[in-house]
């Protein structure tokens, strides 16, 4: 059921676009979010801090907005996993996902990525453990995590040594040996 | 979705305004409950677990989040109080270990310390509850016995499995406490009262200021040791906090705590008396080791078995003081 507006009004800078909306005096970030402001990219898991899929940015800061009463940030400037790519330019931590398997189902992706990216704001070289750190609250079932590390490395290459993003849509093989047209 | 309880959140700026709503509250004899960064009280709302009618929220109060060597503010973050240059390694290692890093940047220390006592018959959805027709802590009117000590309906003995406290005890840690009524402290470990319902000396209106550490504080050496089943995030199912201050023939002060065993964190002064005034070495490390052991009475009410707890915490005192013997 969605939560009915309420007589509270709200504001926030939304992926750099300001916001004002009325919303319930004790409303859940995580419900504003998904619920009023249309960031569907914040996924709901467990709705109680076990699991990391509803991490946003508060203030560049990773928070769980399954656990932050909205009207505590009004003002805040949010990030959600819709606010990391520039444009059509993926960030490179969501062209690495893509690349190196971190992304699989999908559904605890928008987590890692805007976790991993103020790591990689924070700390653009991280170490496999500081890597493993920063995700420790945030569960994927499918990867088994080492791709999610992979991506990550990856990004930081990219972010540090100024490797070019790979093109993904550019065929890695020929999927029809002698049928390549000529 | 878990369904928030309604309840009317109030977002004071100072001290005074939060302590004059509580007392406003007080008067027309309306339940509240504080909150800090939330990560404990929303997810037990969520669950609706005596959930009350008011929450006064104390994010907005600066001036409870001052952090040097000595004070510590009760809205300081754990993420901010295991960064600080300030604070005794430790601590920064007992803070660490605490949930999650996201978790960390909400979770506060005040609220570490008032954390609420945990039971798996109690930290469930309603819909569980129900189906066992509730417990003794949130009965909703029905009087249910504890499910853990049956056949006595006065008791609860949830257990705290909070990290900072047995850290904060033996470093020789002052709380302080304001209302309306005015302001006082205590060493920590008096703050603590049994039982898992009462939890602590905190009267209706009172909350923690900050905690005050000793001069002598980086003067102590020592360790925390925890037992849980992840390490990424889970809940001390045992904590075992050891520090001391060295002589030339070895500790000339030693304090032990522990947590995650009773509803209430121990100091085991008397123990480590001992310890001291015997001292040999491993042997004494041995013997009191085997005193801590005997002295908690953990029950089945967390993941692990009663008896592994307690067997584990003899192993965690002797990794705790493993420094002390260490050349
Ligand atoms: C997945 C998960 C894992 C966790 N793992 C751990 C763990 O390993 N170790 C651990 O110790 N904790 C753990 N926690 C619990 C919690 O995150 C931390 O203990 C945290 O420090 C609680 O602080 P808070 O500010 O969020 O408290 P809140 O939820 O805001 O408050 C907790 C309680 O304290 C009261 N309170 C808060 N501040 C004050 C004050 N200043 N004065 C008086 N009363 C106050 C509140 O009314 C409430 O009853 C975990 C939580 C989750 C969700
Ligand atoms: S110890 Fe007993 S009363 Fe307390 S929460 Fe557990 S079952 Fe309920
Ligand atoms: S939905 Fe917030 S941590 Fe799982
Ligand atoms: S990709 Fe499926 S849960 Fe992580």
């Amino acid at each position: 059921m969605l939560p009915s507006a309420g007589d509270v009004s709200w504001s926030a800078e939304i992926n750099g676009v300001n916001k004002r909306l009325n919303i319930e005096n004790n409303a859940i970030l995580l419900d504003v979010l998904r619920d009023q402001a249309g960031s569907l990219g914040t996924k709901r898991g467990c709705d109680m801090g076990t699991c990391g899929c509803c991490s946003v940015l508060v203030n560049g800061e990773p928070r769980l907005s399954c656990l932050t009463l909205a009207a505590e940030v009004d003002g805040a400037a949010i990030t959600t996993v819709e606010g990391l790519a520039d444009g059509h330019h993926l960030h490179p931590i969501q062209a690495m996902f893509a690349e190196c398997g971190g992304s699989q189902c999908g559904f605890c992706t928008p987590g890692f990525l805007v976790v991993t990216s103020a790591l990689l704001d924070e700390n653009p070289n991280p170490s496999d453990k500081e890597i493993k750190c920063a995700i420790e609250g945030n569960l994927c079932r499918c990867t088994g995590y080492q791709q999610i590390v992979d991506s990550v490395r990856a990004a930081s290459d990219i972010l540090t040594k100024g490797l070019q993003l790979e093109d993904s849509t550019s065929p890695k093989s020929d999927p029809h040996p002698g049928f390549s047209g000529g | 979705m878990m369904r928030m309880p309604p309840f009317k959140l109030h977002t004071p700026k100072t001290l005074n305004d939060a302590l004059n709503i509580a007392r406003e509250l007080s008067n027309e004899e309306i339940e509240f409950d504080w909150i800090a960064g939330g990560t404990d009280l929303l997810p037990n709302y969520k669950w609706h677990l005596n959930a009350k009618p008011h929450v006064i929220s104390l994010s907005g109060i600066s001036e409870l989040s001052k952090l040097n060597s000595n004070h510590i503010g009760a809205m300081v973050s754990l993420h901010d109080l295991a960064k600080s240059k300030y604070t005794h390694p430790v601590l920064v290692k007992a803070a660490d270990s605490i949930a999650s890093t996201l978790i960390r940047r909400s979770g506060t220390v005040g609220g570490n310390i008032c954390l609420d006592t945990r039971c798996y018959w109690f930290n469930q959805t309603e819909q569980w509850r129900e189906s066992i027709d509730w417990c003794h802590k949130c009965d909703c009117g029905t009087e249910a016995d504890c499910r853990v000590i049956p056949n006595q309906n006065t008791l609860c003995v949830a257990t705290y499995q909070a990290d900072l406290a047995p850290v904060l005890m033996c470093l020789g840690a002052t709380i302080h406490l304001a209302s309306v009524n005015g302001i006082r402290s205590m060493p920590l470990h008096n703050f603590f009262e049994l039982d898992g319902m009462t939890r602590n000396v905190l009267q209706h209106g009172e909350l923690v200021t900050h905690i005050t550490l000793p001069e002598d504080v980086n003067e102590w050496k020592g360790d925390y040791q925890k037992l849980r089943q992840r390490e990424s995030w889970d809940f001390p199912e045992a904590g075992v906090a050891a520090l001391w201050r060295m002589g030339t023939k070895g500790p000339t002060q030693l304090r032990i705590a522990t947590t995650g065993l009773e509803s209430i964190p121990g100091l085991h002064l008397e123990e480590a008396n001992n310890a001291i005034s015997k001292w040999n070495g491993s042997n004494t490390i041995d013997t009191l080791a085997d005193a801590i052991r005997k002295s908690v009475k953990p029950v089945q009410n967390t993941w692990y078995s009663p008896s592994y707890r307690k067997k584990m915490v003899k192993v965690l005192t002797k990794r705790a003081c493993a420094g002390l013997i260490e050349r």
